[in-house]
């Protein structure tokens, strides 16, 4: 989706400088950051709809800072971009709730198809815990209260 | 920091290596050796110490036994004469002298030697030793005796037993006579012995082939022919011992003047009247026969039990041994299968990390490519923007380029080394090329390698494909402890031992998770890991120990839960000249410098 917030998460500085431009270039915003500390900061600071995550980074590893994504709770998918020989690490961060794993290297176009499967993914869920809520609503009107945070009101 | 002692692991099973023909043999030695002191000489000890015993007590049943024999002869040679005489007495007292003349001498010898054989003649001598009468084989009846010498002894004591003497009848006899009495005149009853009948009296004692048995009186004249030594009445080569009482034995040596040169049992004993020396003698020898043939069937039996338990011992060692050494072979092979499964699995380990490091580069290519691809597709390719672009990008291409290459020739460098050659290494560069190649993977998981390393470390001989192994196992071990730390540390440290000179120590500390005291026990167990299913073999800790002990080193641990683990390595400068000898040396081959391959 045009528009979309991306956050990529990689130690190699020249990887995510090259592949924000070439995100950035066709239509996504980009923000790139070097380690898992740095990535849940942005998260929460602001809200992101794909997450781009390596696995090895040196303190926070990519497991890591997948766990701490999903205490955060937001409507934010993750794909895992590894260069690591071995999957089992790719494949314990699905089972860890991420939306999928893509191999370095890869084609650009591989990876936008990634992440616009893992938009329409959050973007799906979104949408079915906003309709979610409505009912609610509709069921009992005093639920409508819940939709905002009382700070925002 | 408490740390917990260090530990010397148990050797495991495949750590054993085959070893040189010398091992083996010693082996054999050894074992049959042992079974030597431990069956063989006690076997024999005993046995001999039986046999000796026993040889002694039947010889000395024996000698008893000879005594006992000659004891009973020599009394019964006594009741013979005692007999004889007895008779002889009591015709004299109950018969008048003139009651003999005539027929009734005739009728009494007939009687005499109906009762008691043995006797030659009967006659009846005056008080002037005129023969009254005579029964006998020789003309003898008109014969004088007063001037005989046994006349006056007979006369004397009333009885006489004679010494053997030729006499009127000119052949070798003995006589005895007693004295009777009618009117107040003394008369004679004399008697001869048979000579051949008494002879085989006395000769009648079991001796075997080589015994003889004869008398000798106090001059020592044959009473009667012996076997081998003469003849009776001829003078013996051995004057009788003097007179005594019982029966002495004893044992005549070889060749001591007598007529058969054989060692001899002698038994000799005095007759009480007369005194003739009765002396039984036969071959030691034949003597101790059935002693000596027991004796050597004993020992024959001993010495083949010994023999035989020598033999299987023998062969049984020679089959253990062999046994032995097909395990060993056998152990050998699964050593180092176990050695090439190990350094594959390393390999397949490094490769996965190999893989991220070069992949990233490759992304980074990737992108500069992709980058490229856009920016023509945007613009024109003659356009300045694209000229800077493609050069920035080019630029970034050769850096990642070298980047993939230095990281493959490092995988090839360790990949290459698989051949066992013992050769000169210098441990700071060996230790710099691992660290190279496991520094950036231990990088991205947030663990620094540091060094500090002795400058004056001498250059070992050792086999560097065994020891890029070890070093290989320790480090990838210390950055694995570190899972679940953001951030940690691997310190490697080189030094010249300070006690001996003999060797160098290397040490691998890291600040990882730590290992408890249950697991330190085991820790280079093969098969022993604590790592999750799938991530660990177990074998590289036991490949370790394997591998420095073979280097004839030595590895140690020592560990506290949660702070770290150091690892302790000893390298003698020399390896054992075993694995010298097993190895494929190179000594003119120098791992000094570090490879260009470039």
């Amino acid at each position: 989706m045009i528009g979309s917030k991306i956050l990529l998460v990689d130690d190699e500085v020249v990887f995510t400088q090259n592949m924000s431009r070439l995100l950035s270039g066709r239509g996504y915003r980009v923000t790139a950051v070097n380690s898992g500390d740095n990535a849940i900061k942005a998260l929460e600071k602001e809200p992101f709809d794909v997450v781009v995550l390596d696995l090895k980074m040196p303190g926070m590893d990519g497991i890591t800072t997948l766990k701490e994504i999903k205490k955060l709770d937001l409507f934010t998918e993750t794909l895992i971009l590894t260069g690591h020989g071995s999957i089992d690490t790719a494949l314990e961060a699905i089972k860890l709730g991420a939306y999928d794993y893509l191999p370095k290297p890869c084609e650009i176009d591989e990876l936008v198809a990634k992440i616009e499967g893992a938009w329409s993914r959050k973007d799906g869920a979104a949408k079915k815990d906003m309709a979610d809520k409505l009912q609610k609503v509709v069921e009992s009107p005093s639920a409508a209260f819940d939709l905002f945070p009382r700070g925002s009101r | 920091m408490k740390k917990s002692p260090a530990h010397r692991s148990r050797a495991p099973e495949s750590a054993l290596a085959s070893y040189p023909k010398p091992y083996y043999a010693r082996l054999f030695r050894k074992f049959v050796s042992l079974t030597v002191i431990c069956s063989l000489v006690p076997l024999l000890l005993v046995g001999w110490g039986i046999h000796i015993r026993h040889n002694r007590f039947a010889k000395s049943r024996v000698m008893v036994h000879f005594k006992s024999q000659v004891d009973h002869h020599m009394q019964t040679i006594e009741l013979f004469l005692q007999e004889r005489c007895s008779r002889l007495k009591l015709i004299a007292h109950t018969n008048r002298r003139d009651s003999l003349l005539g027929g009734r001498l005739a009728h009494i010898f007939a009687e005499l030697n109906e009762a008691s054989q043995g006797f030659t003649d009967l006659g009846v001598i005056d008080a002037n030793g005129d023969h009254l009468a005579y029964i006998g084989p020789y003309d003898l009846i008109d014969k004088n005796y007063a001037g005989a010498f046994w006349f006056e002894k007979v006369m004397r004591s009333g009885l006489y037993i004679s010494d053997m003497f030729m006499g009127f009848r000119n052949e070798p006899h003995f006589i005895m006579a007693v004295t009777g009495a009618q009117d107040g005149e003394k008369w004679i009853l004399r008697a001869t012995i048979d000579t051949a009948f008494f002879r085989s009296l006395v000769e009648n004692v079991k001796t075997g082939r080589s015994g003889e048995v004869f008398l000798l009186n106090r001059s020592g004249v044959y009473q009667t022919t012996p076997r081998f030594s003469g003849r009776i009445m001829q003078k013996a080569l051995d004057m009788p011992s003097d007179f005594h009482d019982g029966t002495r034995v004893f044992i005549r040596p070889k060749g001591n003047g007598a007529a058969r040169a054989e060692k001899q049992i002698v038994a000799q004993s005095w007759l009480a009247d007369p005194q003739w020396l009765l002396v039984v003698r036969q071959d030691y020898r034949e003597a101790l026969k059935d002693v000596n043939y027991a004796n050597l069937v004993t020992l024959f039996f001993l010495h083949i039990s010994a023999l035989i338990i020598l033999v299987v011992t023998v062969l049984i060692t020679r089959y253990m041994i062999t046994t032995i050494k097909r395990r060993d072979r056998d152990a050998d092979r699964l050593n180092k299968q176990l050695l090439q499964a190990g350094k594959l699995a390393s390999i397949g380990e490094l490769s996965a990390g190999v893989a991220h490091e070069i992949n990233n580069p490759l992304a980074i290519i990737l992108t500069e490519k992709q980058i490229l691809t856009d920016l023509a597709e945007q613009t024109d390719v003659d356009s300045q923007e694209f000229r800077a672009q493609l050069s920035d990008s080019m630029q970034q291409i050769d850096r990642q380029i070298r980047r993939c290459k230095r990281i493959t020739h490092n995988l090839l460098r360790f990949a290459r080394r698989t051949t066992s050659v013992v050769e000169s290494v210098n441990l700071n560069m060996f230790i710099d090329e691992v660290i190279e190649l496991l520094g950036r993977e231990a990088k991205t998981s947030g663990i620094s390698i540091t060094r500090s390393f002795d400058e004056n470390l001498p250059v070992i001989v050792s086999d560097p494909s065994q020891l890029q192994q070890v070093f290989l196992n320790l480090i990838n071990n210390a950055v694995d402890a570190h899972e679940g730390k953001p951030y940690g540390r691997i310190h490697i440290q080189t030094m010249h031992d300070n006690e001996n000179r003999q060797g160098i120590t290397v040490k691998i500390s890291d600040t990882g998770s730590g290992i408890t005291a249950e697991h330190l026990d085991k820790i280079f167990d093969p098969f022993f890991t604590t790592k999750t299913v799938g991530k660990g073999t177990g074998l590289g800790l036991s490949i370790c120990y394997s591998i420095v002990r073979q280097l004839g080193g030595d590895i140690s641990v020592t560990s506290q839960p949660g702070v770290g683990t150091e690892f302790s390595i000893r390298l003698p400068l020399e390896p054992p000249s075993e694995l010298i000898k097993s190895t494929s040396a190179n000594p003119h081959s120098h791992f000094l410098e570090k490879e260009d391959l470039t």
